[in-house]
């Protein structure tokens, strides 16, 4: 395992699917992330709730969602698991570990440099510019 | 014309506006307020597609992601909005666009 990286899963089971069997889904998740050197950090069962469409003849959905340390391999194997269980609508994994650094650098970049002193000088003529030729662009949509 | 008029105008206001500028910017602010990016008014780094709350007000009844020219959402937040949706879509978190 050459490379840890921290990915967000978040699987919606069917609302026909018992309490055992979304408890019976998570060891398994559970027991894969250990079995190819993963770590789960955190899990939120977000229960039943409303979907926005319908998918099949469901108009719920149970959610979970799992965050997980570990590498793509673990990943592959767990999407491949989730794909095969029949009781799974729709399930999507998403990396994060560098969305989050890039959004902490930016938080850190804020506290240095303060809210204001930077900005009227970065807002100069390039930005003005840029809002000239959408200007432009609305127009034509709107007229 | 009287768009890119009023662009240009809302650009020389924010740096303080010059002496004969003024019938223009009394037209402008007649017109439309200034928009202000809502994700860099409220200091927010990272749009979560699991938010529905936060993400419900760019996806209007029909579905559509609203259009910058209309929220008024800086353009690197507009990308990072525009991922977050269509995430979230793919969960029924929020709607794909119907009708």
């Amino acid at each position: 395992m050459a490379f840890t990286r921290q990915y967000e899963l978040v699987y919606v089971l069917s609302p026909d699917a018992s309490e055992q069997e979304v408890t019976d889904l998570h060891a398994q998740v559970e027991a894969t992330i250990a079995r190819m050197g993963g770590e789960l950090a955190r899990t939120e069962a977000w229960g039943r709730r409303k979907l926005a469409y319908e998918i099949g003849r469901h108009k719920e959905g149970v959610y979970v969602l799992e965050v997980i340390n570990g590498s793509g391999e673990l990943i592959k194997e767990l999407e491949r698991r989730l794909r095969v269980n029949e009781q799974v609508l729709r399930h999507l994994t998403v990396r994060v570990d560098e969305e989050l650094r890039a959004a902490e650098r930016l938080r850190a970049r804020r506290k240095v440099s303060g809210p204001r002193p930077e900005r009227p000088a970065s807002e100069g003529p390039v930005p003005a510019a840029a809002d000239e030729q959408e200007g432009e662009q609305g127009k034509g949509a709107e007229g | 014309m009287a768009d890119e008029h009023r662009r240009s105008g809302g650009g020389r206001g924010a740096r303080g506006a010059r002496g004969g500028e003024k019938a223009q910017g009394a037209r402008r602010s007649l017109f439309r307020r200034r928009k202000v990016c809502k994700f860099c008014a409220d200091k927010i780094d990272y749009i979560d597609y699991k938010d529905a709350r936060m993400l419900l007000p760019f996806v209007p009844d029909r579905g559509k992601i609203v259009p910058r020219r209309i929220s008024g959402v800086c353009a690197a937040h507009q990308r990072k909005l525009q991922t977050a949706i269509k995430r979230a879509r793919q969960l029924a978190i929020i709607p794909y666009v119907t009708e």
